[in-house]
Order: C-alpha cells, then structure tokens, then sequence
C-alpha cells in the first residue's frame, strides 16, 4: 500500500512518514501542494494525506485540480481548524475524511486503514477467528477454546470491532465512536471499564492473552507471535 | 467628489443665522410697505386739500389772467406741487408743465393718486373736473391735474432702507453669534461624555458617562453606554479570568512533561523505561489535546454560532444511548440508572447529547454505592426540561454559583486525575444550553444533587 503525505510542517511531516512506514506502507513525502499535485499525478497511490495549509497551492486546489483530471484516489485531510465550512467543502470536494490538528497517530493509522479497506469488497465472513477465539456473527455467540463466553450485545460489538481489526491499535475515541456512537470525549473512564470488563469475560482463565492495552495509545486485539 | 460634513455646531450656527434673516428681512420688508403706503395716503389727502384749495381760487378769480397769477403764487410757496387746468381739453394752465406730458390716465381724488416716472423723479397725481364758475365765462366743465414730487419720500425711504438693512446686518450677525455659543453649550455634554470615552481602555474599564449632570436629552445615551461598559467590563474580566485560569491549567501539565522528559534524558534507560515515559507523555498530551478542543468547542459555541445542524431529537432515546455508554462503569460503581418519562425537543443532535453526557459522567462520578441516578424528563407544551439527579453529600452551597466557571473542579483534591475530564464538562453543557436558547440549573441538599436543562418553549431549541 502506498501513500502520499503533503505535509509542509517538517517535524509533523517526518513523524508520519515514520508512523506509517513502520505500520507497513510504502510512504512518500513533499512539503507543498506543487509537489503534491505533481506526483499524485504521476503515481499510483493508493491513499493521499493532505495538509490543508499548504504553501503555494493550498490542500482544497490539489484535490480539485486531482479530481478535475479524473483521479479517484482517496484523500484524507488534515487541518488545524476545526470549523464546520472546511469540513463540509472538503467532503463536497471528495474528501474521505478529514481529522482535526491535534490528534492522536493511532486515530490516524485507524483512518487511513477504514479508508484503504474501504475499496476491497471484503467477503461478508460469518465467523473470524483470532488463535482459540471465535466470534460467530450470525449466531451471536462467541467460544474461546470451545468454551461458550455470554457477552452483553455492547460487549459483542466491542469485541467485534476489536477481531475485525484484530493487530491494530485502536484509540479510545475510535472505540467510543464505532461502538457507543459516541462521537466526543467522556470525563469518564468508560472505555477502560469496559475494556476491563470484557478483558475477564474473554481473557480470564485462558492462555494467551489476547486483549491488550498500549499505553497512550489504545486496545489491540492480538494472537501472540507463533499462534498466529 | 467628498461631500461636506458640517459639525452640529456649524448646522445649528447656520439655521438661527438663516432663521434670524428671514425674521428680520420680512420685518423690514413689512415696515417699508407700511411706511409707503402711509405715504400714499398722506399724499392723497395732501392733492385733495390742493385740488379743493385750487377750485375754491377759480370759483373766486374774475379773470383768467387773475387765476394764473393767483395759481402762480400758490405753486410758489409750494414745493413740488404741480397744477394744469384744461376746459374742454384746450390748456387754460399750466399746460406747458412737462410733467404731465408722460402722466397717464390719472385717477379721481376719491382713490389713491398714480405714480409715473419723469427725469429719474417720480410724480404721483389725481384729476378731477368742477362746473366752469361763472366768472370765468361759463362753458364746459374744468379739467384739473394736481401731481406732487415725491422726490422728499424718496429720501426718507432710502435712509429708511439703509437703517433697515444696517439693523438686519447687524442682527443676524449678532443672532448666529449667538446660535454659535448656544450650540456650542449645548452639546458641552457631548464633549464631557466624549473625554470620558477616550479615557476608556481595556484596563481602565471603570470609567462611566455622567448621568445626572446632562440633559435629559443625553441621559439616556448616557445610561445606555454605561449599561454597554458595564457588559463590557464583565465580559473583559472573565476573559482576563480565563485566559489566566487557561495559562496555569497549562502550565502544570507542560511543566510535568518537561521535567519528567529533561529527567529521562539526563541519563540512559532501559528500553522498557523508555517506553514507560513515552507512553505517560502521551497521556499527558492527549489531555492537553482535549482541553484545547474542549476551549475551542467553547469559544466557537460562546461565538452564537448557528447550531450545525437541528432535528427533532427523542430526549428518551438519547439519554437510553448514554446509558448504554455509561452502563459498565455504572454497574462497576454499583450505581442503578434509571429512566422516566418521554420529551422531545429540536436541536444538534450531538451536542445535546455531549451535554446530557457531560451531567451523566458527574452524577455517576459523585454517586455513592448502592444509589441510583435519575434521569427525569418531563414536557408542559413545548418547553422541555430534563433532571438528573443523583444522591451523595451534596454541593457545598458556597460553591454552586462557580460551578459552572471554566476549570471550575468543587473538589480540588481531584484537579489532576487522570481519568478526570478538563474541568470544562459542565461549563460546555452551559455553552450548549444556551446555544438551545435553553439553559442549565443546579440544586443541592445533603443527600440529593440536581441538574436540569431547560428548553423553552418554542425557543431556540
């Protein structure tokens, strides 16, 4: 998977380059928008994340003039305002989504994995399994080790969310958001209780553990190596 | 080209001058054709008396030689007075006078003489006819002409003239003189108000117009610019509040992180201490994070912006969403939740849900074990109201009136907690409230703390 990055901030620019390439994408990086366009043109990209801010030609002309020439490849936007006009020019412009100056790199590399999943139709599996833990979606019923688990349908989803993108570091507002429809901050600590609480149900009494939390980070849903 | 901006003094000194002018010109105007006509009268009478006079010498003259020298003799002592006497239209006297070869057709001594123009004088006569007297011959009736010089009228009406214009000079003059000062103390008030204004900066926000000392005229501009510091004052104060309170809740966290980084760095870990601190800055940053785009949320909500988007929301259904989210720490705080009654209100969708959230996550965090939180919702017409209550030690009453201050926590031992919000949750649930055109209340007692949010009825909300 390859993804362009216009970023003009150096420091910001860099540390994704980073983030992303060791989460395993080929990653190019220009500093302004000429650039930006320029290669975007001429590549085969599978993702572009585009400051929006940009000196010379600002993010909002690039993904014009990319679409004007019949590009379909799929932006993802950066920006320091969080005013609702931006957000609602950049996805009349084809945006695919858009993230507001600071955030989280987990939230980012969550994004940019929804967006890159997005254009693979994805056989509707009826099961995924992750080493001895099984979810059956059709029937709503999860087994670890043959052991039938009870969990309440908030636990399911939550556990869903965390097989379907089993491997990922998942930010608490993700979570918040994906399950809970809950699409701003709680001075509650709700994720982590429910984490804790669904880490008994599924974890308790087995080996390994499968359930992890990264500090500063989020949850990850994954099989140690060797029982992949 | 710049149109002219007059001041109110000039505006007021022009209109007394003009309407001083027009007063005093029209004055004149009148007292000149009074004077005039006065004249005309006088004159009349005057030819009357001479044409009698005239006719009364005829009637007793016994020959036509004899009335020429007696008319003669009357002409001579008097100045200006001119006589022709024709019987049957053949000159008898004084018909060489050039005076009355321009006269026109002249009226009887019954009505006002005729005024006609000769050499640069004007003459002003009458005619009048008697029966020819016997000691003249008889025959066909006299035809007499009287005309006066009014040369002397002239004169009195040029001085009359010249006083007049030299008063009406020196009156208007002397009238937009004094429109200038009456205008000028007039609007002394103006001035006064307008020095206190510039005396007015954000530091010096203290300073307020004179309400009593000026005109009633001014006192209500007065009041209502004091009314505008006094709201000025108040907003500049809890600006200054803010952005103080902003640059300490800052500077802690800013000044953990840059000791406990320049700590690390003092001397090489392990990798696994690395991460140890790596992981709690990021901590420490996403809660810096969140207070910035909590203040912005803030900042653009206190702005008035037009909310984002309005909808009829089922209050019900939102509060059962937030259960569902506050579920887990709920049961693990062995804390019930409870939901009563139905409303419905228009509104942003999310942000009535982030200010419902917001008193949710304070109720439960405040609730003792073993309690249940209540949220009620009721509806009288249109205006809604939403109460959560939950039970616990209560609020201390002191502290009510501040809870609703940004970073604002009534339990300081709490400031710093890492699961604790910014200390802006129930000042953004105000902000949202007010966006609704709605507002947020709280009650307390030992035992029972109460929040309910308002949305009046056909309001904003």
């Amino acid at each position: 998977m390859k993804i362009l990055i216009v970023e003009d901030e150096p420091k910001a620019g860099d540390y994704l380059q980073q983030g992303l390439r060791e989460a395993g994408f080929a990653v190019e990086l220009v500093h302004n928008g000429v650039d930006g366009l320029h290669l975007a043109l001429g590549g085969d990209h599978d993702l572009l994340i585009l400051d929006v801010m940009l000196p010379g030609l600002d993010g909002w002309s690039v993904l014009r003039r990319l679409r004007a020439a019949g590009r379909t490849v799929p932006v993802l936007f950066l920006t320091a305002r969080d005013a609702v006009e931006d957000r609602v020019q950049g996805l009349e412009l084809g945006a695919d989504d858009y993230l507001v100056k600071p955030f989280s790199f987990a939230e980012l590399l969550a994004r940019v994995r929804t967006i890159l999943r997005r254009g693979r139709s994805a056989l509707e599996a009826t099961s995924i399994r992750v080493a001895d833990l099984e979810l059956d979606l059709l029937r709503r019923r999860v087994t670890r080790a043959g052991r039938r688990i009870d969990l309440t349908a908030k636990e399911f989803g939550l556990l869903e969310l965390l097989m379907r993108r089993h491997g990922e570091v998942l930010p608490r507002s993700l979570i918040a958001s994906q399950v809970w429809d809950v699409n701003f901050d709680s001075d509650t600590n709700v994720i982590e209780v429910a984490m804790r609480r669904l880490r008994a149900k599924v974890d308790d009494g087995f080996e390994p553990r499968l359930i992890q939390t990264v500090r500063g980070m989020g949850y990850v849903l994954e099989a140690p190596e060797g029982m992949r | 080209m710049k149109p002219v901006r007059w001041s109110l003094t000039a505006r007021l000194t022009a209109l007394y001058t003009l309407v001083a002018a027009l007063v005093m010109a029209g004055l004149g105007g009148l007292v000149s054709v009074v004077v005039n006509r006065h004249f005309v009268e006088l004159d009349r009478d005057y030819l009357a008396d001479k044409l009698r006079l005239v006719q009364q010498i005829a009637g007793e003259s016994p020959s036509r030689a004899l009335l020429a020298e007696r008319l003669d003799a009357l002409l001579a002592s008097h100045q200006g007075l001119f006589v022709e006497l024709r019987q049957d239209g053949v000159p008898v006297y004084g018909a060489q006078a050039p005076v009355f070869q321009t006269a026109p057709a002249l009226p009887g001594p019954d009505q006002n003489p005729l005024d006609w123009p000769v050499d640069g004088r004007t003459l002003r006569g009458l005619a009048a006819s008697s029966p020819a007297p016997a000691a003249l011959g008889g025959g066909p009736a006299l035809q007499w002409r009287l005309a006066l010089d009014t040369v002397h009228h002239s004169h009195f009406m040029g001085a009359l003239h010249r006083s007049l214009a030299l008063y009406l000079l020196g009156g208007v003059l002397l009238s937009g003189l004094l429109g200038w000062w009456a205008a000028r103390r007039g609007l002394q008030p103006l001035r006064l108000m307008k020095e206190r204004a510039s005396a007015v900066t954000a530091q010096k926000l203290d300073q307020r117009m004179p309400v009593a000392s000026v005109p009633v005229e001014f006192a209500d501009l007065a009041a209502s610019l004091n009314a505008m510091l006094e709201r000025l004052q108040g907003d500049v104060q809890r600006l200054q509040a803010f952005s103080s309170d902003l640059a300490h809740e800052l500077r802690t966290p800013l000044n953990n992180l840059l000791t406990q980084t320049q700590v690390s760095l003092a001397q090489p870990r392990t990798p696994r201490e690395y991460q140890d601190i790596l992981a709690s800055n990021a901590e420490e940053f996403q809660r810096l994070a969140r207070m910035v785009s909590d203040m912005l949320f803030l900042a653009k909500t206190d702005h008035g912006l037009e909310l984002p988007r309005r909808e009829r929301i089922d209050l019900r259904e939102a509060v059962q969403s937030l259960f569902d989210f506050y579920d887990a720490v709920a049961e693990e705080r062995q804390v019930g939740l409870r939901l009563h009654g139905h409303a419905r209100v228009t509104g942003d969708r999310l942000m009535l849900r982030r200010a419902i959230s917001n008193l949710l996550s304070n109720a439960l965090r405040h609730a003792p074990a073993g309690s249940t939180v209540a949220v009620d919702l009721s509806a009288q017409g249109d205006a809604v109201q939403l109460c959560v209550r939950n039970g616990g030690p209560g609020i201390d009453p002191a502290l009510l009136p501040r809870l609703f201050d940004r970073f604002f926590r009534a339990d300081p031992s709490r400031q710093h907690g890492d699961a604790d919000g910014t200390g802006l949750g129930l000042s953004i649930t105000q902000a949202i409230m007010a966006a609704h055109g709605g507002q947020v209340s709280v009650q307390s007692v030992p035992g029972e703390t109460v929040f309910c949010l308002r949305f009046p009825a056909g309001g904003g909300g």
